[in-house]
């Protein structure tokens, strides 16, 4: 009986754990850590495929005091992201939002696994149901002739 | 003809993976912040910049209030701010006596030694702000120099310019300052 309970409780904790990560995003992350993850997130201003974490120029040098200063004044990450696309656009993020364009790049692999996932299963239960090959009238003709 | 439910679900997949491909082939080589052709902050209410003045003036956009007001992000170094250096000298002589007129440089991304000889050797007349770690730029979303913004005698950003301007660009936005665009 215990046995058989245990997946269910490892998948309820699974579920548990992932709920209070997303709910709950900034528990147990230093200010240092929570800055530094946000300049990870925020394209450089003034290069080409950096993050503002990886960029020594000025405005990048900025944009990391700036998320410092907003932290310690206690606003949350969704308020310093929305701080920098207020001045700088969506295109700020290094990672699309979940909107607009965001929607398809982040939609569309997860359409594309979710719809492969299932034809593989529609694939191997029609494999299990049907043999693959028919026999013709002729075979099983063939057949009863040797069995008899 | 008897549709065969996995063909349809490989041409699902085809279309969703395809359709990715093609988002993805748009955004490759396409610097999106040095492409985007607006400012976020046209419209809005300006950045309550506050500057010192190589003169050593307190310079803000409350100081400035009822004024119309250029800003221009500038350096010694930057090769377009040079070569539209000109533009705003002819502008500023032009609208200076103008009670309703402000041109403001802001240095950016430069040491205020360089700054202040390059202010003395060129000539240039308009007061020019000081931004030590370059909160102004920041909080205007500048992404290099040099930049020009318009702001309306009420606080409101009514145009921009990225990139060297001309005389009549400076005009242009000195009219969608006064409203008169």
């Amino acid at each position: 009986m215990t046995r058989r309970l245990l997946p269910w409780a490892g998948l309820g904790l699974v579920v548990v754990v992932t709920l209070a990560a997303v709910l709950w995003p900034d528990g147990g992350r230093s200010d240092s850590a929570r800055a530094h993850a946000l300049a990870e997130e925020l394209r450089c201003p003034e290069c080409q495929g950096l993050s503002v974490a990886d960029s020594s120029e000025p405005t990048s040098r900025a944009m990391r005091a700036d998320i410092r200063d907003r932290i310690e004044a206690g606003q949350s990450d969704a308020e310093i992201r929305q701080a920098m696309v207020d001045r700088f656009g969506e295109s700020i993020l290094l990672r699309p939002e979940g909107g607009g364009l965001g929607l398809v790049v982040w939609g569309l692999p997860v359409a594309a696994l979710a719809l492969g996932g299932g034809g593989l299963v529609l694939a191997l239960r029609r494999w299990r149901r049907e043999p693959r090959l028919r026999a013709t009238e002729a075979d099983e003709k063939l057949v009863d002739q040797t069995r008899s | 003809m008897r549709r065969h439910p996995l063909r349809m679900v490989a041409l699902g997949v085809g279309v969703a993976v395809a359709a990715l491909a093609v988002v993805l082939a748009l955004q490759v080589g396409d610097d999106q912040l040095q492409a985007q052709p607006r400012s976020e902050l046209l419209g809005d209410d300006a950045p309550d910049f506050t500057v010192t003045t190589l003169a050593g003036e307190e310079v803000s956009l409350d100081s400035l209030a009822g004024q119309a007001v250029i800003v221009n992000f500038w350096n010694s170094w930057c090769i377009p701010c040079r070569q539209e250096e000109p533009a705003l000298r002819e502008f500023y002589e032009r609208h200076r006596d103008e009670a309703d007129f402000a041109l403001v440089g802001i240095v950016r991304d430069d040491t205020e030694r360089a700054a202040r000889r390059a202010v003395d050797e060129r000539g240039i007349e308009w007061p020019m702000g000081l931004d030590p770690g370059g909160r102004a730029a920041l909080d205007f979303g500048t992404r290099g120099q040099p930049e020009t913004y318009a702001i309306t005698p009420d606080g409101l950003v009514a145009g921009t310019q990225y990139g060297p301007a001309t005389v009549e660009d400076l005009e242009t936005l000195l009219a969608a300052a006064r409203g008169q665009r």
